[in-house]
């Protein structure tokens, strides 16, 4: 385990369940272990300065009371949709990146929360598989939470991937920016897993993804992972507009390229640094220092801050440029943008959801 | 203890107290204050000194002092540096009155902030200007271009005026396609 914890609750109703077995047995020493009634009690924000990095480092055992399966937050009509379907295992994770939107999407309840009736969400799952045999859906648990950071801990991965191997019509999708990929080493994907990674260039990575591994690790993780039988995809989302980012983006594609065949990766998406003025606001409290929280951004008609439209384009453009001539499979996505944006930059019209849906699923 | 030291002290509490009540007379809400306070010494009262001469009002001191503490972590440098710069100096120096200084202040300050972002817009203006269209119609950039929309915007009171706006438009077509191929980017930005 590379990240630490300063304690681990346990809800009463999830005592002697699989994963609160597995996560005290794997816990490093001296790290406590307390049981609660209610677990929702637990995650939320304690009296410190930083509620929400304190809730980072503290645990909680839970069941869930919600449904696991639900529309990727991002969909809205306003933006060409990809699909995605989120599986919530987990809540709050690990790192800190100064830019997450979790920092205003779980301010209310920031314990790192995993999910210990998550077999519940197989249920789900076959409920939308047998509902629509001849459609493929892409589902993943990197919305949420890191889906690896801690699977030394929690195992989760191996679970996931034996179900996921066993459906024809759903690939999951596990969204890191870690290299914990031990435990999917030792299982068979079967082709129907994809794990994805979130890239960034040196700069950002250095000034805002705190405790992440490199860009370079990642993408050694990512060749790794391919040469194991896994789908990969990559996601250079969010991508911030600071001087230089245009070279520097530029040359973490090559750098990616050289490392691994464009027509081996399977998806690509590209998104630009979306931030409400409430996420900025938390971004700018807890990290006032960081630079890459104050590009040129400026507040779109959705509402949220981003780099003002030529730039974020032009920056778009960069990346896409990079994928097409290195002979990408498929061309990238954009998240969360219109689809005269897509226009611009691919030169042609987005497909229906439910197409770019289904070859995102299948790619 | 040197008379230098022995009277810092005195004048920095009084430009926290001048700080204090210009505050309190805008009504500045209170993070700002504190963020203000919170600037090193020499910053502080320069910024003080600016806003009284040139008697910023609430929304100029809010938009100054949150533009200034971003472009001092962009740049890694302290207030105080960055109105010490030629062009800040040259308008709060300059001749006019306060409140058409203060206006150009805080342009000055939003084009250190947000540079590309300027030159952007200062070129599709001029391009935007040099189209020329008849009075009445208007080409209406997207806001800081926060998106892709160009608007077009026609007053008309007759037939004969919208289609004499109309033909303006198709012989000014390429000229238009241009701007809106600038909105998305296809410029040097």
């Amino acid at each position: 385990m590379t990240f630490e914890l300063d304690a681990v609750f346990i809800e009463e109703g999830s005592r002697g369940s699989a994963l609160a077995e597995r996560i005290a047995g794997a816990l490093p020493p001296g790290i406590p272990i307390a049981f609660v009634p209610d677990g929702r009690v637990a995650a939320m924000p304690d009296g410190s300065a930083d509620p929400f990095g304190a809730g980072k480092r503290r645990m909680v055992v839970m069941r869930r009371r919600t449904p696991f399966l639900s529309a990727c937050p991002a969909a809205s009509t306003r933006f060409v949709c990809c699909g995605y379907l989120v599986l919530a295992f987990a809540s709050n994770c690990p790192m800190d990146c100064s830019y997450c939107f979790l920092q205003e999407y779980v301010a209310d309840n920031p314990g790192f929360q995993v999910f210990s009736n998550y077999a519940d969400a197989f249920e789900e799952l076959d409920r939308l598989s047998h509902a629509s045999p001849g459609r493929h859906f892409r589902v993943g648990t990197g919305d949420l939470a890191d889906s690896l950071a801690l699977d030394s801990l929690t195992r989760l991965s191996g679970d996931l991937i034996d179900y996921f191997a066993a459906r024809e019509n759903l690939t999951l999708e596990l969204k890191t920016k870690t290299c914990e990929i031990g435990n999917l080493m030792r299982i068979d994907p079967r082709g129907r897993v994809m794990v994805s990674w979130t890239l960034s260039p040196d700069a950002v990575f250095r000034s805002s993804e705190h405790r992440a591994a490199s860009p370079a690790e990642r993408i050694g993780a990512a060749r790794a992972v391919l040469d194991a039988g896994y789908r990969i995809g990559f996601h250079f989302d969010p991508i911030i507009s600071y001087p230089g980012a245009e070279r520097d983006y530029a040359e973490l594609a090559d750098a990616l390229l050289d490392s691994i065949p464009a027509a081996r990766i399977s998806i690509v998406s590209l998104g630009g640094l979306r931030m409400t003025p409430a996420l900025k606001a938390a971004a700018r409290r807890r990290f006032p220092d960081d630079p890459m929280l104050c590009g040129e951004d400026v507040l779109a008609p959705d509402g949220r801050y981003r780099t003002f439209t030529p730039l974020r384009l032009k920056l778009y453009r960069v990346l896409a440029e990079r994928f097409e001539r290195a002979g990408a499979k498929c061309s990238p996505y954009l998240c969360m943008e219109p689809a005269s944006i897509h226009e611009r930059v691919f030169g042609a019209a987005p497909e229906r959801r439910a197409a770019i849906a289904e070859r995102l699923a299948q790619a | 203890m040197s008379s230098n030291a022995k009277t810092a002290p005195t004048a920095d509490a009084s430009v926290e107290h001048q700080i204090r009540s210009l505050a309190e007379k805008r009504h500045l809400p209170a993070p700002h204050l504190e963020q203000w306070l919170a600037l090193d010494a020499p910053s502080r009262a320069r910024f003080l000194e600016i806003a009284q001469s040139l008697r910023l009002r609430t929304g100029q001191l809010l938009g100054a002092l949150d533009m200034l503490a971003e472009i001092a972590v962009r740049e890694r440098a302290d207030v105080a540096a960055i109105l010490s710069k030629p062009q800040v100096a040259r308008i709060i120096d300059g001749a006019g009155s306060a409140p058409e200084r203060a206006h150009q202040f805080i342009e000055e300050i939003r084009a250190l902030r947000f540079p590309r972002l300027r030159a952007s817009v200062d070129r599709i203006r001029a391009e935007a200007a040099a189209i020329r269209l008849p009075r009445g119609a208007r080409l209406v950039l997207p806001k800081e271009l926060g998106s892709d929309e160009l608007t077009i915007e026609l007053k008309v009171r007759t037939v004969a005026e919208l289609e004499k706006f109309i033909s303006a438009l198709g012989e000014k077509r390429s000229a238009i396609a241009r701007i809106i191929a600038m909105l998305g980017g296809s410029d040097d930005v």
